[in-house]
């Protein structure tokens, strides 16, 4: 696994799909998950650098990813881009994100920050 | 008090029956009461010794019988037929006068009192007795009179028979008052019964109503939310997926097919932009935005506008100049997010409707209280009579215009709406053929000043 994975948990399968094409475009390796629990899982598993972070999710929702992300050591180095259409929502999270970005989601806009994140991971 | 009305009042679905029942024995009672009197009197003369014993005795005896009908007819009227009852009184009172007094007495001062029994019995057994008694009294004078050997006292008897006409009368007319007296009663029960009735039901359908609304108010929040979701999501994609092919993430593109794609997200955009707008329409009007107020440096305003109006001022080839008053401060305390969306709006209106010249945004201070923006255009402007209802939801200048420039003609509705909930104002100055300018004046808060 290289040090450019980005992990994309977005139950959305379009916006998974742009959102993995502008990582893919900054660089990145990148895996898709759909469900929130799976995610959960998958977590334990893997080391990623990125993780673009949708908060309306199956089974498990965004807010206690993120709180299980900041939690684990592990992962302290991961940086956590949350993507909501909800402003409100964005506001009450628990922990704090790297990035709160507001859909809709621009892919120019996603593969420039993800650049910008690259080249300070490297 | 309970015990003399239990008494006095006989129970009976007839209500005359019932009055007449009970004027009985109020008289009853009186007549008992005198008798009483009568005794007790007679009484102390005995003891006294004034009188001779055979009248004493005689008074006793006479007493005792009438106090032992009192009683009987008591009964009666409790249990029996209360016309009997009545019928029996009137004639024990008659027979009372006509036996004990001497016949030229009762053709002469007594015949007075013979008037009493004809009124009771249209008051006691029905209006027309007193006929019957006053017929009964006449055969008493006849007799009377053959007694004596005199000749009948006409007068007296045509007396009697105009009294019984008159309290036949009095007691019809009171009988009939009192019919309709309880007839207007019975009817204004029913009235009301039927009122009540309509009320309850009024009051149920406006229960029935009102969880209606409620029911609704809350469909068209979820209706919102939905839409809000199930729009934006696909134009997002949309939008998403052009961006790439336009990227040329999955290959090279002709310069015709980047054109192709350009028209693409302008037109999602545009799509987008009026699901918004329309999603803000709804929101404001459902009470549901509320603004999100922190401090910000104006400068961001400033630039974020710059950066979102710069491919439309380019293409057109105008001019958009800024102007920043010293007085306004740097950093101001609002909802950046919705000033930037007031001040987007109005200056892409001013764009859109300007072919030449360009765009002044002026901020200033008009007073200590209060912060400002210009928009002047070099627009054809606003005719007068248009500038009245410019910032009215779904209006736009005439029909036509909607076709040229695009839109719902929501822009200015929500830039008044959203002034409006911070607490500002929006006004227009405009001359055809001078341009126009928009005002927007806003109250300075400090951060602390909230709440």
């Amino acid at each position: 696994m290289s040090d450019k994975f980005a992990l994309i948990i977005e139950d959305e399968e379009d916006l998974a799909t742009i959102f993995s094409e502008a990582l893919k475009a900054a660089g990145f390796e990148t895996e898709i998950i759909y469900d929130g629990a799976i995610a959960k899982q998958r977590l334990h598993e893997v080391y990623p650098a990125i993780v673009v972070l949708d908060l309306n999710l199956p089974h498990v929702d965004g807010n206690q990813l993120l709180r299980q992300i900041r939690t684990d050591p592990r992962l302290h180095n991961t940086r956590v881009l949350v993507a909501t259409a909800d402003a409100g929502m964005a506001d009450m999270l628990d922990d704090e994100a790297d990035l709160i970005l507001l859909k809709p989601i621009s892919f120019v806009q996603l593969r420039t920050m993800a650049e910008r994140m690259g080249l300070a991971i490297s | 008090m309970g015990f003399i009305s239990r008494l006095v009042n006989v129970p009976s679905t007839d209500p005359d029956d019932a009055r007449r029942r009970k004027l009985l024995n109020f008289l009853l009672a009186i007549v008992g009461g005198l008798i009483l009197l009568t005794l007790i009197f007679t009484f102390f003369v005995d003891i006294a010794g004034a009188e001779e014993a055979g009248l004493l005795q005689s008074l006793y005896l006479a007493g005792a019988v009438v106090l032992g009908g009192i009683v009987v007819l008591f009964f009666i009227n409790r249990y029996g037929p209360g016309w009997l009852a009545s019928l029996l009184f009137v004639l024990l009172f008659t027979f009372a006068i006509v036996f004990t007094s001497e016949p030229q007495l009762l053709l002469g001062e007594y015949m007075f009192y013979l008037t009493i029994p004809i009124v009771m019995a249209s008051m006691l057994i029905r209006p027309g007795a007193s006929y019957v008694i006053a017929s009964l009294n006449t055969l008493f004078l006849a007799l009377a009179a053959q007694q004596t050997q005199v000749v009948l006292p006409l007068p007296g008897v045509l007396g009697f028979f105009l009294l019984a006409l008159v309290s036949w009368l009095t007691a019809q007319t009171m009988e009939h008052a009192l019919h309709d007296l309880r007839d207007l009663n019975t009817q204004l029960e029913q009235r009301v019964r039927e009122r009540t009735i309509a009320l309850a039901s009024a009051n149920q359908e406006l229960i029935t109503a009102n969880k209606r609304l409620e029911e609704l108010d809350k469909l068209k929040s979820r209706f919102l939310s939905i839409v809000s979701h199930e729009l934006r999501t696909p134009l997002g994609a949309i939008q998403g997926f052009a961006e790439m092919l336009q990227n040329e993430v999955y290959g090279a593109l002709s310069p015709k097919q980047h054109n192709a794609l350009g028209r693409i997200i302008a037109n999602d955009e545009r799509l987008l932009n009026l699901v918004n707008d329309l999603l803000d329409q709804a929101r404001i009007e459902a009470g549901q935005l509320s603004l999100i107020n922190a401090t910000f440096p104006l400068q961001d305003l400033i630039s974020d506008m710059e950066s979102t109006m710069r491919v439309l001022v380019e293409a057109k080839k105008l001019y958009l100049r800024i102007h920043v008053a010293d007085a306004v401060p740097t950093t101001l305390y609002g909802d950046q997010k919705r000033l930037q969306q007031i001040l987007v709006n109005l200056v892409n209106n001013a764009l859109k409707f300007t072919q030449q010249g360009g765009v002044d945004i002026h901020f200033y201070r008009p007073d200590e209280a209060h912060w400002a923006i210009d928009v002047v255009d070099t627009g054809p402007g606003i005719p007068k009579e248009a500038q009245s209802y410019i910032f009215d939801p779904f209006r736009q200048i005439d029909s036509s215009s909607t076709r040229e420039h695009k839109g719902f003609g929501l822009g200015l509705a929500i830039v008044k709406q959203l002034v409006t909930l911070m607490g500002g104002t929006v006004t227009v100055i405009s001359e055809l053929g001078q341009g126009s300018t928009f005002t927007v004046i806003l109250p300075l808060i400090a951060p602390q000043q909230e709440k």
